[in-house]
């Protein structure tokens, strides 16, 4: 089959790499990106910190255009897929043929708001947090609901800024992607750094209208200027169903990353069959990257080699700029491979029972990614 | 799309936002290369050699900071 015309769903990185990846290979074809955002790609790694605050400018986080053969359709959101007519529906109702998919529409924020309930403040797109910016300046107060990665990313920039700032969480912060030492040491410097943290085994519940707080399970109100959910994402497949391609978790791409025929997915909107009915995705950037390259060459090649997930992931936080190669959760004790752990400079190594390396992890120590990569390999 | 053998292409570095996450240079590593400290620098002369130029934009695009700018 020869392939005319590839859409692209999508608008983030998962997207745009696939997009530009197709170019790469040499594919001479149409290629259009349909995203349902009205920005230009941009990173979300910046959201939660200067641009949330308004000390960087949305345009900082723009992403580098894509080639100027590559069509955009910005504001477009792909509303269901006829699979046996290879035609993409669009919100609206409009219509887009296709020879070739890639299915790259991400994941949204999860809400703890009622139905009709205002002022619930997230951090996913450029527009949360232009929303947040604005709101800063009026807020002396901040509590944040969840204790993951972002949630103790936008509890750290906050602080930063001068905002009394609580952290609401089940169960202890970054415990369950850290595990628990490493979770402890950064939770350690968050405490440091003023930021009050509190475990609600029972959830929270937001409260006002507009939120002005949170009531707590054992019924304490925890009041806030500002009330931020981040409390993970829900995968944007639901425009999906119907459609006969396979759901669980997001939509389920093959170790090629491919969905169907002419279909392959890539980024936060996808799951893989990690062992016989567990879906996981991997939602995190350096990850839908590669899944987006995968999911371009896949498309291009039925022959591609299988793609290698990437586990490298980072976080910055309280002053420390944490990057992490391995797969989570971190078990037991780490090693110290050279730095200093009190004076947080340090090169961490995690091993199985075997004494294999299965997590390394730099703290303000500063070294090449390529190598820190290398010695989990 | 850019015109083979223009060479007109520039990568601009705000080396104040790297990270060194090194995605630039796990993409195309023969436009970028990360110094002793992690930080991203280029290894080729500018304006980028038009055989590199699509190498180096996607390299510049998987930047999760954003810290590199491709100017045509």
């Amino acid at each position: 089959m020869t392939l005319d015309h590839i859409v692209v769903a999508g608008g983030s990185i998962a997207a745009v790499t696939a997009a530009g990846a197709l170019r790469t290979a040499g594919f001479g074809g149409r290629v259009t990106l349909v995203s349902a955002e009205r920005a230009a790609p941009y990173s979300r790694v910046p959201l939660s910190k200067g641009v949330m605050i308004g000390t960087e400018t949305p345009e900082s986080a723009a992403l580098p255009a894509l080639p100027d053969d590559v069509e955009l359709m910005l504001g477009t959101a792909a509303a269901g897929l006829r699979v046996d007519r290879r035609e993409l529906i669009l919100a609206g109702g409009g219509v887009v043929d296709y020879d070739g998919l890639v299915i790259a529409t991400g994941a949204r924020a999860r809400r703890l708001a009622a139905p009709g309930q205002r002022g619930e403040l997230v951090v996913r797109t450029l527009a949360d947090a232009e929303a947040i910016a604005e709101r800063r300046a009026d807020a002396s107060s901040a509590v944040v609901v969840g204790g993951g990665f972002l949630g103790m990313e936008v509890a750290s920039t906050l602080r930063h800024h001068g905002l009394e700032v609580t952290v609401v969480d089940m169960e202890p912060p970054l415990r369950r992607l850290l595990g628990p030492w490493l979770a402890e040491y950064v939770t350690k410097a968050a405490l440091e750094h003023g930021v009050r943290l509190v475990i609600s085994e029972g959830g929270v519940v937001l409260e006002g209208d507009p939120i002005s707080g949170v009531r707590l399970g054992n019924g304490e109100f925890i009041a806030g200027d500002l009330v931020v959910s981040a409390v993970g994402d829900i995968p944007n497949a639901e425009w999906l169903e119907g459609s006969g391609l396979r759901l669980a978790n997001g939509v389920v791409v093959d170790e090629r990353c491919r969905v169907a025929p002419a279909i392959t997915g890539a980024g936060d909107v996808v799951s893989r069959e990690v062992s016989p009915g567990v879906f996981r995705r991997t939602p995190h950037w350096s990850n839908a990257v590669a899944q987006g390259r995968a999911a371009a060459t896949s498309l291009l090649d039925d022959g591609a080699s299988p793609y290698v997930p990437d586990h490298y992931f980072w976080t910055e936080q309280y002053g420390l700029d944490v990057k992490i190669a391995g797969e989570p959760p971190l078990v037991g004790e780490p090693d110290v491979l050279a730095g200093d752990l009190d004076g947080r400079e340090v090169l961490l190594r995690w091993s199985n029972t075997d004494d294999a390396t299965t997590a390394v992890v730099s703290i303000n120590y500063r070294m090449p990614a390529a190598r820190l990569r290398k010695m989990v390999a | 799309m850019t015109t083979i053998g223009s060479r007109t292409m520039q990568i601009d570095i705000n080396l104040s936002k790297c990270e060194g996450h090194g995605l630039c240079e796990q993409l195309a590593p023969q436009v970028f290369g990360l110094d002793d400290e992690g930080y991203v620098f280029l290894k080729v002369d500018q304006p980028i050699p038009a055989e590199l130029e699509e190498a180096a934009a996607a390299g510049a695009r998987v930047c999760p900071v954003a810290a590199l700018r491709v100017l045509r």
